[in-house]
């Protein structure tokens, strides 16, 4: 076999292993975004990994620990409901009642441990948010 | 009136580059050179008055007409000056005229210094400048023109810059990553014209290879300041999150890497023709891409620009050149042959295959985890997020198989080495890296495997570059009898490209012990109150005091925002170490949009990072997170040791020596 032939199957297994690998890794790395009714539903499929939610904040359930360092609540998306807890010293500025949030981490006895907490905010850039108009006409 | 004249320009622009295309389709027919000739001077007005549109644009900003859109949009009264300057390129409609800024100046250097040079090559050069430039000037004349008014009556105040964006970087950041990504259009536009006129030999990559690493070194420096800057201005503590734009800058760099590489291949052994070819269509193509991606709608992120129409036609556009480029690999497959072939698996060229390998599956890696999640949500609707650790799973390992072979690659001969070459020249190199990693397996827990490789691979490396050094010098000095400090100079004054190179690697060596360091970070969420003491590995943490500060304490400082401040006292191993301040800012001109300023204190070997997470101001109740963050400047430190190569293979001096001789 020359040389030629040797190199190019060496490319093309190595290749292979590589392009078998990332996949593996990426759907390991997958994290779903799931909505609460899935997960109240399913809730025992979902102990081990990772997943996503987004929802609303209801309505006066936010609650700090002592230390502020960890702020507990409700996470509402149409009629269903899931306690939150996450612990972070930096709990986002926009984050209060009714806000639009999503939060990452793991379900675990009832409450879902949030590692990751994400506040939606008016994009700057929107082409609608625009300026204040002083006056007009 | 400027605005007028900003807005004619650009028409006018659009009309004598389409002359110019016009004018070389002509030239290439006719072989008539008064065309070629109309035609320069044709795209060399274009582009100049593409550039006094630019600057029509930033008179407005900095006089802040807010009667333009663009300026109330970006700037507001109180911004301050140098940020209403780089409102140029903060918003979509400026930033495309300042890539066209940026093209036109490309276009009038390569025309100019081309003037005498390659007659056969120029024509479909500056065609496909021209064709670029072409599809800029359409979406800036007739979908995002930065000189659109508001509407009649309508008085505003400006807006203001987002606060994240009110930072040193942006004057230079944005501006270095256009240079490095646009930069790559002319070895594009030479290699389009080498396949399409037949000339395939060397002579096109050797015209382009300055410009290729001059935009290389750019678009490095690039990527690696806008780490430096989410690293001390977004506070999450590290300097590459993987997102989706950041991610965009990385791939032409990939594969911009692995075309710096393997043309040295080309010039030495005219091989690989075919696949330098890919490479370089495939980077520029990577680079249009990254334009597209943060101004599609498609990606949401830090980076982003809001979602509008002008998605559409880059996917077009991107269409287009990947129809062309297929196209034109096919029509001329026989005339890419190479002739030469590959002997050995321990030779050079089989080294720089391998890197070659390696970075294209970086890329396609890095691809993958970015749009996959988009397809994913635009097919199914079923949403997903490909986080880092995907991204650094994949990416170390292979990026520790390219450590070893920058150590192994440069000591390979061309064609075949031989076993007594082999041992001669890794027996030192892999031994000391063999002691590396025991010692480190007794140091340090064994189980961070990576960690362990890295430096064993990194003492590998900078065993095999110092040998190379040494043996030269060595070398040098029984020829011609000169000094030690004689012979290291003039030995790399008469091989620029092969030490430069090396010096390259080192940086590069010292960014990975950079990145090394991370395994060791440490961090802590803390809650305070003033008096308490907390401590972290050997820092301790005194939380001192706590203010307010506003444009009424503070006139001159806080003119668009107001902060609360902690003050605290850091001590290391028992001495006092640095005061540090970390503050939490509101804007006022942009809502009270909260913002949180960093303290860092930088070391050698590792960063103190602090930031606020929220100061009670009635009970003074801190919370923050603390970082160490371990060798963090060495990625930093990296970067300048590898621009120092790049300046020593680009022989800078000869380049002015030519040009006033």
């Amino acid at each position: 076999m020359s040389f030629q032939k040797k190199f190019a199957i060496v490319i093309g297994v190595f290749a292979v292993l590589v392009i078998a690998w990332i996949s593996i890794e990426f759907e390991s790395g997958e994290v779903p975004f799931i909505s609460v009714g899935e997960l109240i539903e399913n809730h025992d499929q979902f102990t081990q990994s990772r997943f996503r939610m987004g929802g609303n904040v209801d309505e006066g359930s936010i609650s700090y620990s002592e230390d502020k360092l960890t702020v507990n609540f409700v996470l509402r998306q149409g009629e269903d409901l899931l306690p939150v807890t996450y612990l972070s010293a930096e709990i986002p500025d926009l984050f209060k009642d009714e806000a639009e949030v999503i939060v990452e981490g793991k379900y675990l006895d009832g409450v879902f441990q949030a590692d990751n907490l994400m506040t939606k905010c008016a994009s700057r850039y929107d082409e609608e948010a625009n300026y204040q108009p002083l006056t007009e006409g | 009136m400027y605005a007028l004249l900003g807005n004619s320009l650009l028409t006018i622009s659009f009309i004598f580059t389409i002359y110019g295309l016009i004018a070389t389709l002509l030239n290439i027919r006719n072989k008539d050179d008064r065309f070629l000739r109309s035609a320069k001077v044709a795209f060399i007005s274009s582009s100049v008055m593409i550039l006094g549109s630019a600057l029509a644009l930033i008179h407005e900003l900095m006089v802040s007409n807010f009667d333009i859109e663009y300026v109330a949009k970006y700037t507001s009264a109180e911004t301050p000056a140098m940020f209403k300057f780089s409102g140029l390129w903060a918003g979509m409609e400026g930033s495309l005229l300042f890539w066209l800024s940026i093209l036109s100046l490309y276009f009038i250097f390569v025309i100019l210094q081309n003037r005498t040079r390659h007659p056969k090559l120029m024509p479909w050069v500056i065609f496909t400048l021209g064709v670029i430039q072409i599809f800029f000037l359409v979406m800036s004349n007739f979908f995002e023109n930065p000189f659109t008014l508001i509407p009649d009556g309508m008085i505003v105040t400006g807006r203001g810059l987002n606060p994240l964006l009110q930072h040193w970087a942006m004057l230079i950041h944005p501006p270095l990553l256009y240079l490095g990504f646009i930069g790559f259009a002319v070895p594009f536009a030479f290699a389009m014209s080498a396949i399409i006129t037949r000339n395939l030999d060397a002579v096109w990559i050797q015209t382009t290879r300055r410009w290729t690493l001059v935009t290389w070194i750019l678009l490095t420096l690039a990527v690696v300041l806008g780490g430096k800057w989410a690293y001390v201005e977004l506070g999450w503590g590290g300097y590459w999150a993987w997102d989706p734009v950041e991610n965009a800058s990385l791939l032409p760099w990939l594969t911009g890497t692995a075309y710096l590489h393997s043309v040295l291949i080309q010039e030495k052994k005219n091989m690989l023709r075919l696949w330098n070819m890919i490479l370089i269509m495939l980077t520029f193509t990577l680079t249009i891409f990254g334009t597209y991606l943060t101004r599609s709608g498609v990606v949401s992120s830090v980076h982003a620009f809001a979602a509008t129409d002008l998605g559409v036609w880059f996917f077009g556009f991107i269409i287009l050149i990947i129809s062309v480029n297929i196209f034109l690999l096919i029509l001329r497959r026989k005339d890419l042959k190479s002739d030469n072939r590959l002997e050995s698996f321990v030779s050079r060229e089989s080294g720089f295959l391998f890197n070659n390998m390696l970075f294209v599956a970086m890329m396609l890696a890095v691809l993958w985890g970015t749009m996959y999640p988009i397809f994913s949500e635009a097919v199914s609707g079923y949403k997903i997020t490909v986080g880092s650790p995907y991204f650094n799973r994949i990416m170390v390992p292979l990026g520790l198989i390219l450590l070893a072979l920058t150590g192994i690659g440069p000591l390979l001969a061309w064609r075949k080495t031989s076993p007594r070459s082999l041992r001669r020249n890794f027996l030192w190199p892999v031994v000391t890296g063999l002691v590396t990693a025991a010692l480190w397996g007794v140091l340090y827990d064994v189980k961070l495997i990576y960690p362990l490789l890295s430096a064993a691979l990194i003492v590998f490396v900078m065993a095999t570059i110092s040998m190379e050094f040494y043996r030269g010098v060595k070398a040098r000095k029984r020829i011609t009898g000169e000094n030690v400090f004689k012979a290291f100079f003039s030995m790399i004054d008469k091989n620029r490209s092969r030490y430069g190179g090396y010096v390259v690697h080192v940086g590069i060596v010292m960014m990975f012990a950079g990145f090394t360091g991370k395994a060791f970070d440490k961090e802590a969420d803390l809650s305070m109150m003033p008096g308490e003491v907390r401590t972290l590995r050997n820092y301790e943490i005194v939380y001192q005091d706590y203010w307010f500060e506003s444009s009424e304490t503070n006139p001159g400082t806080r003119s668009n925002h107001v902060a609360k401040v902690i003050s605290l006292d850091i001590n290391k191993d028992g001495s006092h170490f640095d005061d540090m301040k970390p503050e939490k800012r509101f804007y006022t001109d942009q809502d009270n949009q909260p913002h949180s300023n960093v303290a860092v204190k930088t070391t050698l070997n590792e960063d103190f990072y602090v930031v606020l997470g929220d100061v009670d101001l009635d009970t003074g109740r801190a919370t923050l997170k603390v970082r160490i963050n371990s060798m963090v400047t060495w990625v930093w430190l990296g970067t300048l040791v590898l621009l120092l190569g790049t300046l020593i293979s680009i022989n800078i001096e000869e380049f002015f020596r030519r040009k006033t001789r």
